[in-house]
């Protein structure tokens, strides 16, 4: 095990995540991903936490695909002569 | 810790800059074709706050001036601005003059090998090493630039990609709940 550690330092091309480091991410995700700030530190296994992070990523970038559908379809709408839709116009124009 | 609000402030400054650069270059005239506008010039502005310190951010810029050359022009212009701009002007102009040529180097390569091959490490056959193996293949393929980092990269990648896709997300909602108030 602690052999695994160490050589796990040493190889910086290794696309493995050593054990320290999911530690490490574990806490800083925690304050991020509601999923995974309800539980306790040392009970999330590595590849929940991996897996939480994910699907959060996944999550945010089909918000930002709906987001950007709406926008684009408000400014469709908005061609009142409104004096707010003129701003909201050129806001985003 | 960086500033929150000044952060979604610059990406707002930019997001705006980026969808006039767009719109005088390009005719956007069908509802799909403001979505693009949109979501390219929030992606080019999120992506520019980190000001290319990151290896997201410059994959992420890789990735649209590959899908259109004419893009490079909206790049360089939200790259080259921006607060610090006379400071910094010539080392961003440098940075988008690189990204020009590692798009070009980039979308060769791809045509070459689209995933490099991770060897298998025969010592680590414990089914939890091979989830978190997968899991972290995923997630390279979700984050921007992803498959070219090694283990520890990947993590502070993931955690500052996140950081600003939360930023992103933020503002982009707030604006249209405000457009959408107009509108009900």
């Amino acid at each position: 095990m602690s052999s695994r550690r160490s050589r796990s330092r040493q190889s910086s091309g290794a696309s493995r995540i050593s054990d320290d480091q999911i530690a490490d991410l574990v806490s800083r995700l925690q304050q991020l991903i509601p999923e995974i700030r309800n539980r306790r530190s040392d009970k999330v296994s590595a590849s929940k936490v991996l897996q939480e992070t994910c699907n959060y990523i996944r999550s945010l970038h089909r918000e930002v695909d709906d987001l950007s559908d709406r926008l684009s379809e408000l400014l469709e709408s908005t061609d009142s002569d409104s004096a707010q839709a003129a701003i909201i116009r050129s806001l985003l124009m | 810790m960086c500033n929150s609000t000044m952060l979604k402030q610059e990406f707002l400054k930019k997001w705006i800059k980026g969808l006039h650069i767009y719109n005088n270059l390009n005719k956007c005239v069908t509802i799909s074709d403001r979505k693009k506008a949109i979501k390219l010039s929030a992606d080019v502005a999120i992506a520019s706050t980190r000001k290319a310190a990151t290896h997201w951010s410059k994959a992420l810029m890789d990735d649209v001036v590959s899908r259109d050359g004419n893009n490079i022009i909206l790049v360089q212009q939200i790259l080259g601005g921006g607060q610090n701009a006379e400071k910094n002007n010539s080392g961003l102009i440098t940075c988008s003059n690189r990204i020009l040529r590692r798009s070009h180097n980039n979308i060769m390569a791809c045509r070459k090998a689209r995933r490099r091959v991770v060897p298998r490490c025969v010592k680590s056959s414990s089914i939890a090493r091979k989830l978190v193996k997968n899991k972290t293949r995923v997630l390279k393929s979700l984050v921007p630039g992803g498959q070219k980092m090694d283990g520890h990269r990947l993590i502070k990648e993931t955690l500052d990609y996140i950081v600003s896709l939360r930023v992103q997300v933020d503002v982009m909602r707030r604006l249209a709940c405000a457009a959408e108030r107009f509108h009900p």
